[in-house]
């Protein structure tokens, strides 16, 4: 299970050579130009590997998602398929699950994204003040539950919610609930399990992200305000964290995104719960419902582009926003 | 001084955004699917190799099957079993999309699997009636009712799994209870020994067969199928009203337990349970194999009836069905009928190997004898004796539906139970759900 698939990015405000300017001010017009097309060839080469996989794994199934989305779906009373133009968008939005899951979506998110975001920058600030052997210790350490395959986490989860079996069983009797039906199905429990199960299994590889965010502080900016009289509180919060805001943002979207996409977990808590919580709990299940249980492929579609929507929305922020991708926002 | 225009930058971050946010989606993306209706019309002969799939329950009957018919190419294929479980019926819209895939003969790890399986949409179910007659003759048509869509038999029964109720011979003796024969007074009782024996529970309402083994009982509408496109669900019907009342008793007087027969937990729970309705499956597959309830306690007598009612009344759970392709012909399709001939009614799975009664008429006494004979329970006679009653005794109006009825079950009872809400309030949770589900699914739903 990645937390997301794109790779965290270089910290070009930093990277960019001194004296660069000024060899490009000497070059002649003709030469910027033959020097623009080869980066852009050089570019190209580069990426098309990955535009590849994309077109494969994103653009086409968009386009077919698209098209099948706009058709009508077989029923009982209408066997034949058709064109249906926006009647499957209509089905989505009127089923009594859509509005219910994405009310889901936002209690994990609200309980999930701001103690991910404080336990992002408070242990990768600390990590980063921790010089030599203990800090890379501890890094790997926070490491270890992402590294982790989904299942063997989620095994790890189900050991650690059942209340004959869990190490913190003493909690669960205290809070008054004795199987794990109890444990998972109780209202308002879930939320919190899953921003547990999400916060261990995504922590450590945000930590490493922002912490290398972290280290693209040049020396000089610390060791100057060190003269001045700063502490390490002092550093960590007037200079570390304004330096790396734009790599919060970019976390805190990338999370939110991938909040979106829940499917997983909902779906294995509820068979280790013998069914209790509903088939339907996030988006994803729902279009996965719409297609495998109502056999109306059109709406699962809908309700794809839907998930898109929202996504490539974040995804715009990430890029438009967030400072990380260009540096005249600077 | 910039390498390139503002504007031509735009257009690359513009692309790159576009890029990022599509790679996030490109999972999401790919559950979109095409839209034609399935049910291929050309049917295809592989020349008679055929492929079954079974759940792992039902591998030695497959097993059984090469032994007995080695002449005939059969490939085996262990599937999910989870009852409730969707995986099959994921499989099987991928099989209608691409119009090929689909096993020749299929155990169906839930009963609910029927409902689309011989739908229009996926029709994957064939037809027996004609060509499968000679084994149907042989069949209770009340062991039948729920492969018969519209007087068409469109599977086979493995076993027939209709409710007897169970108690503890040993706890009733000693105790000196008397055991009851109505609804009425079961329910009463329940409360009672609970009082006395606080900790001693008459039932379990967690899992997917409680409805089944209640309101199916009772003869509440929630399966009670009109055509393919209508049914009629009513739960404020008396004949619901009755079942819940019933259970709302039992639950406020601390005699039923929110766990469901399968859960882990309930194999500690389960050998407090005194009485309650339960297929004659759980006399050997729950109280003998799970729960590890001592030989000579659990006995078995005839269904209850409800006050008023001339007949006892009993829910069904389970009882599996064998369904066969409808996509194949010539010595494929040969074959496959010997295969599902072979699986409903050959002794040497349905007596030898199956732990159900089987539903097939002829081979139930033998399968009586040979079960009988491991003298588990407390009064061995009037327990097989019961079973051979029962299914007599399962109202015949309630299909299996798309909508699942056991599931819906579940994910709002125990949820709302767990909780701390009382039973009526789970119930009005139930009936909301089980109406919404049936429209998701184009239904109409009638009322009377």
């Amino acid at each position: 299970m990645s937390q997301g698939t794109i790779a965290p990015p270089q910290a070009e405000a930093q990277s960019q050579p001194p004296g660069r300017g000024l060899r490009t001010k000497r070059q002649s017009a003709a030469g910027r130009r033959k020097l623009h097309q080869r980066e852009v060839r050089g570019a190209w080469t580069l990426l098309s590997p990955y535009m590849v996989l994309l077109l494969i794994g994103g653009i086409i199934p968009i386009f077919y998602a698209v098209y099948t989305a706009l058709q009508r779906p077989a029923t009982p009373v209408q066997p034949e398929g058709g064109f249906g133009g926006i009647s499957s968008f209509v089905t989505v939005f009127s089923d009594f699950r859509f509005w219910q899951t994405f009310g889901n979506i936002f209690s994990v998110l609200i309980v999930w994204l701001p103690i991910m975001m404080l336990g992002i920058v408070g242990l990768a600030l600390l990590v980063h003040a921790s010089p030599g052997r203990f800090g890379n210790t501890m890094r790997f350490l926070y490491y270890i539950p992402g590294a982790l395959a989904g299942i063997a986490n989620l095994v790890l989860w189900v050991y650690l919610l059942n209340p004959a079996q869990s190490p913190i069983a003493g909690l669960w009797n205290v809070m008054g609930l004795d199987t794990i039906k109890a444990v998972v199905a109780t209202d308002g429990n879930l939320p919190f399990i899953l921003a547990g199960m999400l916060f261990f299994q995504g922590i450590g590889t945000w930590i490493v992200v922002v912490n290398g965010g972290l280290n693209g502080i040049p020396d000089e900016v610390l060791e100057a305000a060190s003269i001045d009289g700063a502490n390490a509180w002092h550093t960590a919060w007037h200079v570390k964290l304004p330096i790396i805001r734009p790599w919060i943002g970019y976390a805190a979207l990338m999370n939110l995104a991938y909040g979106f996409q829940l499917f997983l977990e909902p779906q294995l808590l509820d068979q280790v719960s013998s069914n209790a919580l509903p088939d339907q709990t996030t988006p994803t299940q729902l279009g996965y419902a719409f297609a495998f249980s109502n056999y109306n492929f059109p709406a699962a579609a809908a309700m794809s582009l839907i998930l898109l929507v929202i996504t490539l929305g974040i995804g715009l922020l990430i890029v438009f926003r967030s400072g990380l991708f260009g540096e005249e926002e600077k | 001084m910039k390498t390139s225009t503002p504007r031509h930058r735009r257009v690359l971050k513009g692309a790159a955004g576009i890029g990022v946010a599509l790679t996030m989606l490109a999972v999401t993306a790919c559950s979109g699917g095409g839209s034609t209706g399935g049910g291929a019309d050309a049917q295809t002969d592989s020349g008679g190799a055929i492929t079954v799939w079974v759940d792992p329950p039902r591998v030695p009957a497959a097993d059984a099957f090469k032994k007995a018919h080695p002449e005939i190419d059969v490939t085996v294929n262990q599937i999910d079993g989870t009852v409730g479980g969707k995986s099959v019926q994921q499989q099987f819209a991928q099989f209608d999309q691409a119009g090929k895939g689909w096993p020749d003969a299929i155990f169906f790890p839930s009963n609910d699997d029927i409902a689309w399986a011989t739908s229009s949409q996926s029709n994957y179910a064939a037809d027996l009636t004609d060509i499968m007659a000679d084994t149907i003759e042989g069949y209770d048509p009340a062991v039948l009712s729920m492969c018969n869509f519209d007087d068409k038999i469109r599977c086979l029964r493995n076993d027939a799994a209709p409710d007897v109720f169970w108690y503890n011979k040993k706890f009733f003796d000693e105790n000196g209870y008397t055991v009851p024969t109505t609804w009425e007074e079961y329910s009463e009782l329940a409360v009672k020994i609970a009082a006395e024996h606080p900790g001693k529970i008459s039932g379990f309402t967690g899992d997917a067969y409680a409805p089944d083994r209640y309101l199916w009982a009772s003869g509440c509408p929630t399966n009670d199928r009109k055509s393919e496109t209508e049914v009629h669900i009513n739960l404020s019907d008396e004949k619901c009203t009755r079942a819940q009342d019933l259970l709302a008793t039992m639950y406020d007087g601390k005699a039923l337990s929110t766990l469901g027969i399968f859960d882990a937990d309930a194999a500690t729970v389960g050998p407090d349970m005194v009485m309650s309705p339960g297929a004659l499956w759980w006399g050997d597959y729950l109280f003998n194999q799970t729960w590890k309830i001592p030989a000579g306690e659990m006995s078995a007598v005839a269904p209850l009836a409800f006050d008023g009612d001339s007949k006892p009344s009993a829910g069904n759970e389970g009882g599996g069905l064998w369904g066969m392709s409808s996509h194949i012909k010539g010595k494929q399709l040969e074959n496959a009928k010997i295969f599902m001939k072979f699986v409903a009614t050959d002794p040497a799975w349905q007596v030898d190997l199956s732990t159900g009664l089987p539903g097939y008429g002829p081979v139930q006494d033998a399968w009586i004898e040979k079960q009988k004979s491991a003298n588990y329970f407390a009064d061995n006679d009037t327990t097989f004796a019961a079973f051979k009653e029962a299914a007599s005794a399962v109202p015949g109006d309630h299909s299996y539906m798309l909508y699942n009825t056991g599931g819906i079950w579940t994910e709002t009872m125990a949820p709302s139970l767990v909780s701390g809400n009382s039973f009526d309030d789970a119930w009005k949770k139930f009936s909301d759900e089980l109406v919404n589900q049936a429209k998701t699914f184009g239904y109409t739903i009638t009322e009377k």
